[in-house]
């Protein structure tokens, strides 16, 4: 199953493409109140997302890989999560890219995305390093 | 310059949303990013945390998801009709206003802004993929709250950001 998530992430990295989600400018111009692109892009893919994942929920079934019972684990509210999530707006604002589209934005050719990716590794790190050493 | 093909937002966000949940009925994976850069990062690590819980197996579906992307956006840019596939340094005439004009500073700016998401979405267990396309839809409350957070940190660091350089 794992090797055929290269196709799915080959998809996905065209579709954020193609919803303007790899254009630093839209972040920024979404966050100054000048173009909502990606607003409509988010609130149009949280609509579906959550008619399709209620229609699978009522359903129910297989997965077509695997054959797993479909689980709608609900990620936990974790302690961090206030200071997590404002510190992670922070820097979307600055980086204008995240962590799924600065990879897609590096197929485009776009270098600054780069720095991106080094910086979301890079923090990624430092958390593990202080999760390590706490427990 | 890279002028690829760009759909209406509600065409992009409902071609995104159907994505997610092919990915989820084909193989009962939710959509999510930020995890995998731990599969990346942590391979060259010998700290616990990267060997446990989500990194207990480092060569998983998220490892070759995240390679998959950057496939996926070249050839999104080839099949632009009017893109050309150069390396740029450009972020776009928006906030190329108010970086650096070196190259190489606006590169650490962005990196600094690439180790708050890093950090970040560790803090608050998910990104824009995880907690806000796929955790929004399940209506989950901790995920609506991230969600709603994300755009406030960006609002902050981007007004800051025009306030202060543009």
């Amino acid at each position: 199953m794992k090797y055929s998530f290269i196709f799915l992430g080959i998809l996905f990295g065209f579709l954020l493409s193609r919803a303007g989600a790899t254009t630093f400018d839209n972040y920024a111009q979404l966050f100054l109140f000048q173009d909502f692109q990606l607003l409509w892009v988010i609130l149009f893919a949280i609509i579906v997302g959550a008619l399709g994942m209620l229609y699978f929920s009522r359903i129910g079934g297989l997965s077509l890989f695997g054959k797993e019972a479909l689980t709608f684990d609900k990620k936990p509210m974790k302690a961090g999560l206030v200071k997590g999530s404002l510190l992670f707006g922070i820097g979307w604002g600055i980086a204008g890219s995240c962590p799924g589209t600065a990879p897609a934005m590096l197929g485009e050719g776009k270098i600054m995305a780069v720095f991106s990716i080094i910086g979301i590794a890079i923090g990624t790190y430092i958390y593990g390093y202080r999760a390590s050493k706490i427990n | 310059m890279n002028s690829v093909v760009v759909w209406s937002g509600w065409v992009g966000g409902i071609a995104v949303g159907l994505y997610a949940l092919f990915q989820f009925r084909l193989s009962n994976r939710q959509l999510g990013c930020s995890l995998a850069y731990g599969n990346i990062i942590g391979a060259g690590s010998k700290l616990s945390y990267f060997r446990t819980g989500h990194f207990a197996k480092l060569n998983n579906w998220r490892l070759w998801f995240i390679i998959g992307i950057p496939i996926g956006g070249f050839i999104a840019a080839a099949s632009s009709p009017n893109a050309e596939i150069v390396a740029t340094w450009s972020m776009g005439a928006v906030y190329d206003q108010v970086m650096p004009n070196s190259d190489w500073l606006k590169g650490l700016v962005v990196m600094f802004g690439g180790i708050l998401m890093g950090y970040g979405a560790r803090t608050a267990g998910g990104c824009t993929s995880g907690h806000v396309i796929a955790g929004c839809a399940l209506l989950n409350p901790a995920s609506l709250l991230a969600g709603g957070l994300f755009f406030v940190g960006g609002l902050m660091s981007v007004q800051f950001l025009f306030a202060v350089f543009l």
